[in-house]
């Protein structure tokens, strides 16, 4: 291994993450020096329902499709979003894997990482592709949403050609570009959206708190009708895809 | 060169900071963008291909100038983030079309978003925001007015307020046993108080008639306020937590000092929302006596044995609303179901329901927005496919805006369905008195000082305000009044209830006055029934003149002057008297 491959693969994500630690710290007194809003009236739920349940149901809310109209509706689109955040979790795992402990990358490990990590690369071209196409998605779009699906989505296939982590056979080039990219990643992440996991236990804790007091939060849905997805159908016609 | 900025859009961006929870914040730097609160939205699914209307769009305008003046990124690289800030008024005009035109805060975003970014709160806080700089709607900014400066946000002036409780009062003397004594006016100690929206002293007196039907067959110990009544707040709608406070407060204190035990908030969802809920944060204050929504009072009354309700009167096929405020907001959606089946024969559900329904389009202060009355109108198509697919005759809702909005679109979308609230239901449900008071005009027996006792008159007029004010008018007077809201109605009363006069409309939907007017003086037993015309259409007068029958025996044009009105009545009347 050469040095410059060590050094990124240990004092530069080190580094990295010694800056992402600092901002993160920055950002969360930032957003604690703002005082919560407070709920002063006695709760309005009736049902077996408060603050901490519904707290917990916000909370959890990620995990249970069924719960928002908008995740049941588009299935499709909830099971790309579990493979992209999964791919995620694996490529930084990767991260420390590789450099760490080596000998878990064990053929089976390393095709089912790859596997992973191949669809989150794919999810990341098709989310690109309804960002840019979807006349919705193209006006709330800012550049830095577009960056960082397009970054996510390349070091997905970074991480896919690095997991073998096999350097005698491959060369150096894999392992190399997938951790400059994950030290570039780490830096930029603080910056853009997405930080957004630093944000959601505060938003979905504080909805949750807010109306499991108030005994909305679980949702509780009433009886379907037979002709449910006729009905939903028919109010719900989809948007139009093209601008 | 730096560019220059509007003394208001300065004062928008300055008092931001002031506005900023933390709820708020994380709201506002959390969003990702994903786009999956867009179908969501009503005005979305109603206006297919015009991203504005996307509520992570609609949010984004604030965001924009936040992150411009308070978030890093959004500082050092504006165009990275879209970060942009606010220079001119038209920039503020903007905003104002899009926080109060293209939203009705109904919070169905809010609760699909996985992230969970309350877009509702931050459209409310662009609200106030625009508020504090004088940026509104004509309509908000009036309302907002007469609620700072009257006490309620339809300007109802006091005697006005007392006049109509007098009234109602009055007329359940017909329906009521002998131990009613009329509405209870600033009682002390009372078990209750009970608040309404001045838009039924304007405009819907009938519910305030109901709910005291309903509170004097309970045996209630209840009252009213005779000043600080109301408990709706366009606080909420404005964004502006000064007049939500103030307002909550009025009604709060007026409570205490009556000693209230229980203040019971009539069927109104933003009423509820910021009476039971908002008030309290808004004002900074806490309450010591329970708060409960009429419907609840209503429930308990029937679970209680308090009243008792045949459900048979109630059996035309019904559907059920839930008001945006109720079911987002309060949790409160089973309570009014409970009622319902309790009340009525064929309940259907309404899909999406609960809290998941979708507004009415009238909410968040829209039906005070002339100016967007046809993006409201346009948006409300998928509530008309939602409130079509039940094969409903009614459409029954706990919320008064929810009331006018949805009677709005039913009108537009040309539904066959009428709307209507649960206590007007649990009115028509309740089985007769043990002790009833047997009715019958008897002139002699009326308050013999006013003119017009012991004269049945049957006011016809599609207008409800207009229906309201000519029986008030007239009942002031001593008259005993009938009223119908349309000419198939008003002939069948005719028929039935022989009144000595008739107080007609020219203009109004399905049967026409000029077809009702034609054929009561082709009738046999109602061509002797005397007429006066109301109407704004003068241009109509030559359409009866050049009828091959009788003449009007009166005619007073709208508005309506109440001297006039009198005069032509009591000259109609008089020769009736020297004929018979």
């Amino acid at each position: 291994m050469s040095s410059f491959l060590h050094f990124a693969q240990h004092r530069l994500q080190e580094i990295c993450l010694g800056i992402m630690a600092l901002v993160y710290t920055a950002r969360l007194v930032w957003i604690f020096r703002f005082k919560p809003g407070k709920e002063r009236q006695a709760t309005t739920a009736r049902r077996n329902t408060d603050r901490s349940k519904g707290q917990a149901y916000s909370l959890l809310n990620v995990a249970m499709p069924w719960s928002m109209e908008s995740s049941r509706r588009n299935l499709f689109f909830y099971l790309q979003f579990v493979v992209f955040h999964l791919g995620v979790i694996a490529a930084l795992g990767l991260s420390f894997v590789i450099p760490y402990a080596p000998q878990l990358l064990q053929p089976t490990v390393v095709l089912l990482l790859q596997v992973l990590m191949g669809a989150a690369c794919l999810v990341g071209i098709l989310r690109l592709i309804r960002r840019a196409t979807n006349v919705y998605m193209r006006a709330i779009s800012s550049p830095d949403d577009y960056f960082s699906v397009a970054m996510l989505t390349v070091w997905f296939a970074s991480a896919v050609l690095a997991a073998p982590n096999n350097i005698a056979e491959q060369g150096e080039w894999a392992s190399l570009t997938y951790f400059l990219l994950t030290a570039f990643f780490i830096l930029y992440v603080p910056f853009s959206k997405i930080s957004h996991y630093l944000y959601y236990p505060f938003t979905r804790a504080y909805i949750g708190r807010t109306l499991g007091h108030r005994g909305v939060f679980p949702l509780q849905r009433g009886p379907k009708p037979a002709n449910a997805p006729e009905l939903r159908a028919q109010l719900a016609p989809a948007p139009a895809k093209e601008g | 060169m730096p560019q220059t900025r509007s003394w208001r859009a300065q004062r928008v961006i300055d008092r931001l900071p002031k506005k900023l929870s933390r709820q708020v914040v994380a709201s506002l730097v959390g969003c990702v963008h994903c786009g999956m609160c867009t179908e969501s939205c009503h005005y979305v699914l109603s206006n297919p291909g015009d991203p504005t209307f996307a509520p992570a769009y609609k949010a984004d305008q604030l965001r924009k100038f936040f992150k411009r003046h308070y978030d890093w990124t959004g500082r050092v690289f504006p165009w990275w983030v879209k970060a942009k800030s606010l220079y001119t008024d038209e920039d503020l005009e903007q905003l104002k079309d899009t926080a109060f035109g293209k939203c009705t805060n109904c919070r169905r975003c809010t609760i699909n978003c996985p992230m969970g970014v309350d877009i509702a709160t931050l459209n409310r806080l662009t609200r106030g925001l625009l508020t504090h700089v004088g940026v509104v709607p004509e309509g908000v900014a009036v309302v907002s007015k007469d609620q700072w400066e009257i006490g309620n946000q339809m300007g109802v002036l006091k005697e006005d307020y007392i006049d109509t409780l007098e009234w109602v009062s009055e007329e359940l003397e017909d329906e009521l046993d002998d131990t009613w004594q009329g509405i209870p006016v600033d009682k002390m100690d009372a078990d209750v108080v009970f608040s309404i929206n001045p838009r039924e002293v304007k405009y819907d007196p009938r519910s305030i008639s109901d709910a005291a039907k309903v509170f004097h067959v309970a045996q209630e110990n209840w009252t009213m306020p005779s000043e600080c009544w109301d408990m709706t707040n366009f606080g909420l709608f404005s964004g502006d937590d000064e007049l939500g406070g103030a307002a909550s407060r009025r009604l709060y204190e007026k409570v205490a000092e009556l000693r209230g035990k229980t203040l019971v908030i009539s069927e109104c969802g933003h009423g509820y929302r910021s009476t039971r809920c908002e008030g309290q944060n808004w004002g900074q204050t806490d309450v010591a006596f329970p708060m409960e929504s009429h419907v609840l009072t209503m429930l308990r009354y029937v679970h209680e044995g308090r009243i008792k309700v045949d459900r048979t009167k109630n059996s035309i096929p019904l559907t059920f609303h839930d008001s945006c405020n109720n079911a987002r907001s309060c949790g409160f959606y089973e309570e009014p179901r409970e009622l319902l089946k309790l009340v009525t024969t064929d309940f259907r559900e309404m899909y999406p329901n609960r809290a998941e329904n979708y507004c009415c389009t009238g909410g968040g202060g829209a039906m005070s927005m002339s100016e967007y009355t046809p993006r409201r109108l346009k948006s409300a198509k998928v509530k008309a496919e939602q409130l079509k697919a039940t094969g409903a005759k009614v459409v029954v809702t706990s919320c008064h805006n929810c009331v006018d909005g949805l009677a709005d679109l039913i009108k537009h979308y040309k539904l066959d369905m009428k709307v209507t609230q649960l206590v007007n239901l649990v009115a028509e449900a309740l089985v007769p008195l043990e002790r009833p008071k047997h009715f019958e005009v008897k002139p002699a027996e009326k308050a013999a000082a006013l003119p017009l006792a012991g004269y049945k008159i049957l006011v016809v007029d599609d207008e409800p305000d207009e229906l309201t004010f000519l029986c008030m008018v007239l009942e002031d007077n001593g008259a005993t009044v009938l009223r119908a809201e349309d000419g198939d109605t008003a002939l069948q009363i005719a028929r039935e209830q022989k009144p000595h006069l008739m107080t007609l409309d020219l203009s109004m939907p399905g049967r026409s006055g000029v077809e009702v007017y034609s054929e009561i003086r082709n009738d046999a037993v109602l061509k002797q029934l005397p007429v006066c015309i109301v109407t704004g259409r003068p241009e109509l007068r030559q359409v009866l003149y050049k009828q091959a029958v009788r003449p009007p025996e009166g005619y007073v044009d709208k508005p309506v002057d109440e001297e006039k009105l009198l005069r032509n009545v009591r000259k109609i009347l008089e020769i009736e008297a020297g004929t018979d």
